[in-house]
């Protein structure tokens, strides 16, 4: 098991991210925190790097957590660890700009494991060049809807079909890139007696006739992120647009499958949080005194730093072993979730537990560990919030799902 | 042992807890938004008897006799139920014009007195880490050392001060000031100021060595009886709205207030938030009666006021899921608002653990 033994490979991504992470990611985090403003110069440079995570559909090796030849289980794959290896890295620059960075491959992952070359192409396409303003194009997902945030099986956006095209109408809400993407994959039910069958994804151009991009969203944290909503009237997308059709994947279930491998990428975001919170406390208990004594000789310091190094190793392990699972083409199921709920606990008790430790200072207007703390908030909730995760473990247990 | 509150106190609580439902939480959320307090928070809450209600009504304020702790908690608790940072300012000059009353030299009390009662802010600061330089010189102090972030600092002009050797009001004219709009309290007038070896006048040095511990640790216990009830607010309001919103919101069809981890998550925040309230009471009520522990009561009761507030505020959010994310439902304000509870005046752990060692 190659867990503990730091491949060059993981050793080499995790050198690289991290100083990406510290030198490029960290000096300009806290302005886009307060501005509420995406990366667009970064991400320029991410794309430069393959960490956009889009050109997967190209079908060349990147890091998505996903990997698109999934059906070979001859061969283990090193996917799902580097991605969580890399994940955490960026995270720990800052969790907003990670997110705004990876964004776009929320929406590439189903079109690289569904679509067809033509829906390849056309995607790719679409995301080619720079927009007027100069930054990159982007894609969002777009699932979630007002109605719909844990249960994601009563979909209100409608498909319905009409000679060569689906007309689409409904209306997304917390849509990552919701308002600058230059394309969209929509999810949509076309059939409501098939239920949870019946939803499919669409390719949809921004440019598209009724496709109406929504108000973004001022959030708690994750702020270089852009969240917004999206509206769908009338919107007529040429079949051919819709993805999985004759493929042996085709729907929702699809997308819930593909969480298996995406969520120790998120427990691993949130292990960056908390690492990143943790060192910052270190430092400063290194530097500092208390009274003329110095803070590091006080156990009432020391020992939380020493439970804080052990929750974060503790949540790094779980999405290590649940990524290492997905590599090796293992059911992952339930180990996903725990790394997922393990890492959004940790980040969001290491960041709290950080700013009472800090006393007054973290009060400060763009102190990082407080922005660290609100940034971990999102990690309990997006991707399938705490109970879900818990709700699969538990179905793991015994086959039902409690309430 | 009576819990029940006597018709002063129930009219006190009654007053503001409509004036905290009905102006502060719908305030609060525009406040927080733009970082500062409506014009008409002032005059509104001045009516109220806020700003002077510890400013001796010989000094054109609004107290005769002694203050009640106990009163002050009971009206802490509903303005932490409406906005905490809006509670922030209407709580602000109490330590300074207690502390003045009772240790203040004329001339102090003079001068300060005159400005709360022409409507000026004062704030408390406490060194709780030991940064500040003191000296003697003569029997004036010279100080050097950053004070704050404090709430109201930003526009105060009077800072009480308390640090381990000395406690001394400080008037802020001609010291360099920076007003600051931090993520939580948003609207409660921050700032910081930078001490260069400024001198603080004999007139306005309240205590000096074993005294300034002692003054201290009473003005303190006053701060933190407050804080513990107003964080108790905070929470049980979290608490309210989430329950709320998960008898409304519907997941895998039924309500998720039905779920049972979620009834957990408000029925543990709500029985923290409630035992935070009494916690605060109770303390105050042994500084109003003169027990022996007062002062222990009144930082136990902010330490579990502070998990109490950390709690609920997270939980609601948690509750309210993707929406409670976003800046247009009120919880992630709450979740902004509930850090300030447990860093100021320090971690309150730290200080009862140096305390017992006797290193304070």
């Amino acid at each position: 098991m190659d867990l503990f033994h730091d491949s060059p490979l993981f050793s080499g991504v995790r050198q690289m991210l991290g100083g990406f992470a510290t030198k490029m990611i960290r000096p300009i985090a806290i302005k886009h925190d307060q501005e509420e403003s995406m990366p667009w110069e970064l991400m320029k440079l991410a794309a430069g790097m393959g960490l956009t995570q889009t050109s997967i559909v190209d079908g060349r090796k990147q890091m998505t957590g996903v990997d698109d030849n999934a059906t070979d289980l001859k061969k283990p794959k090193s996917m799902a660890r580097l991605a969580v290896v890399g994940s955490e890295e960026l995270a720990y620059g800052c969790a907003g700009v990670c997110l705004a960075i990876g964004g776009s491959g929320l929406a590439a992952s189903p079109v690289a494991r569904m679509g067809t070359e033509e829906q390849k192409a056309e995607f790719r396409k679409l995301l080619h060049g720079s927009d007027e303003k100069g930054h990159i194009k982007v894609a969002a997902m777009a699932l979630s809807e007002p109605g719909t945030g844990s249960d994601i099986s009563g979909l209100k956006t409608i498909a319905r079909q009409d000679g060569d095209h689906w007309v689409i109408r409904g209306s997304k809400q917390w849509i990552t890139n919701g308002q600058s993407a230059a394309v969209y994959v929509v999810w949509a039910q076309t059939d409501e007696a098939a239920g949870r069958a019946g939803v499919r994804g669409f390719i949809v151009g921004r440019e598209t006739p009724g496709l109406i991009p929504g108000k973004k969203e001022t959030k708690l944290g994750i702020r270089a992120s852009e969240t917004a909503q999206v509206h769908f009237e009338e919107c007529r997308v040429h079949k051919d647009m819709m993805l999985g059709v004759g493929g042996a994947t085709t729907g929702l279930a699809d997308t819930k499958k593909m969480l298996d491998s995406t969520r120790p990428v998120v427990g691993a975001q949130a292990v960056g949080i908390a690492r990143a919170a943790y060192d910052f406390l270190l430092e400063r208990v290194r530097g500092s005194s208390l009274f003329g004594t110095p803070m590091a000789s006080h156990q009432h310091i020391m020992f939380e730093l020493a439970d804080m190094q052990m929750e974060i190793t503790s949540s790094r392990m779980l999405a290590h072993k649940a990524a290492w699972m997905a590599d090796h083409h293992l059911d992952n199921v339930a180990e996903s979730s725990m790394a997922k709920a393990h890492g959004a606990r940790t980040a969001q008790w290491v960041t709290t537990r950080a700013m009472v430790l800090l006393g007054e200072e973290a009060l400060e207007p763009g102190h990082p560990v407080e922005k660290w703390y609100r940034d971990a908030k999102i990690y309990d909730i997006f991707e399938g919030t705490g109970q879900i995760q818990r709700r699969i473990i538990s179905k793991h247990l015994t086959g039902q799902n409690p309430t | 042992m009576d819990f029940k509150l006597d018709d002063e106190q129930q009219m006190i609580v009654q007053t503001v807890r409509k004036f905290a439902e009905r102006d502060l939480r719908t305030w609060g959320a525009d406040a927080d938004r733009a970082g500062a307090a409506p014009d008409r928070l002032i005059p509104t809450a001045s009516e109220l008897g806020f700003f002077v209600d510890a400013v001796p009504a010989a000094n054109d304020g609004m107290l005769e006799g002694p203050y009640s702790h106990t009163t002050r908690a009971l009206r802490g608790f509903e303005l932490g139920r409406g906005c905490a940072a809006l509670a922030a300012l209407l709580e602000t000059n109490v330590e300074p014009a207690l502390a003045a009353e009772k240790w203040g030299s004329p001339a102090a009390k003079q001068a300060l007195f005159g400005s709360l009662a022409s409507g000026g802010l004062a704030t408390l600061v406490h060194d709780s880490r030991g940064n500040l330089e003191i000296s003697a010189e003569g029997d004036h102090l010279r100080v050097t050392g950053k004070l704050g972030p404090a709430p109201a600092l930003g526009v105060a002009t009077h800072v009480l001060v308390v640090a381990r050797d000395a406690v001394f009001l400080l008037p802020t004219e001609g010291l360099e000031r920076a007003a600051i709009t931090p993520s939580g309290w948003r609207a409660a007038r921050w700032g910081t100021a930078q001490l260069e070896t400024t001198q603080v006048l004999a007139s306005n040095v309240l205590a000096r060595g074993d005294q300034a511990r002692a003054i201290g640790n009473e003005i303190l216990a006053w701060a933190r009886v407050s804080l513990a009830a107003r964080a108790a607010g905070v929470a049980t309001s979290a608490m309210e709205l989430a329950k709320v919103y998960a008898d409304e919101r519907v997941q895998f069809g039924q309500k998720i207030g039905q779920f049972e981890s979620l009834i957990r998550l408000r029925d543990d925040a709500e029985t923290a938030a409630h035992g935070a309230k009494l916690y605060a009471l109770h303390a105050a009520w042994a500084i109003d009666t003169h027990q022996p522990n007062a002062f222990d009561l009144a930082s136990r009761a902010r330490v579990v006021a502070g998990d109490a507030v950390t709690r609920a505020t997270i939980d609601a959010v948690q509750i309210y899921g993707g929406y409670g994310f976003v800046n247009d439902y009120p919880v992630e304000k709450l979740m902004r608002d509930a850090r300030a509870f447990e860093a100021l005046h320090g971690d309150e752990r730290l200080g009862r653990v140096l305390a017992q060692k006797g290193q304070e």
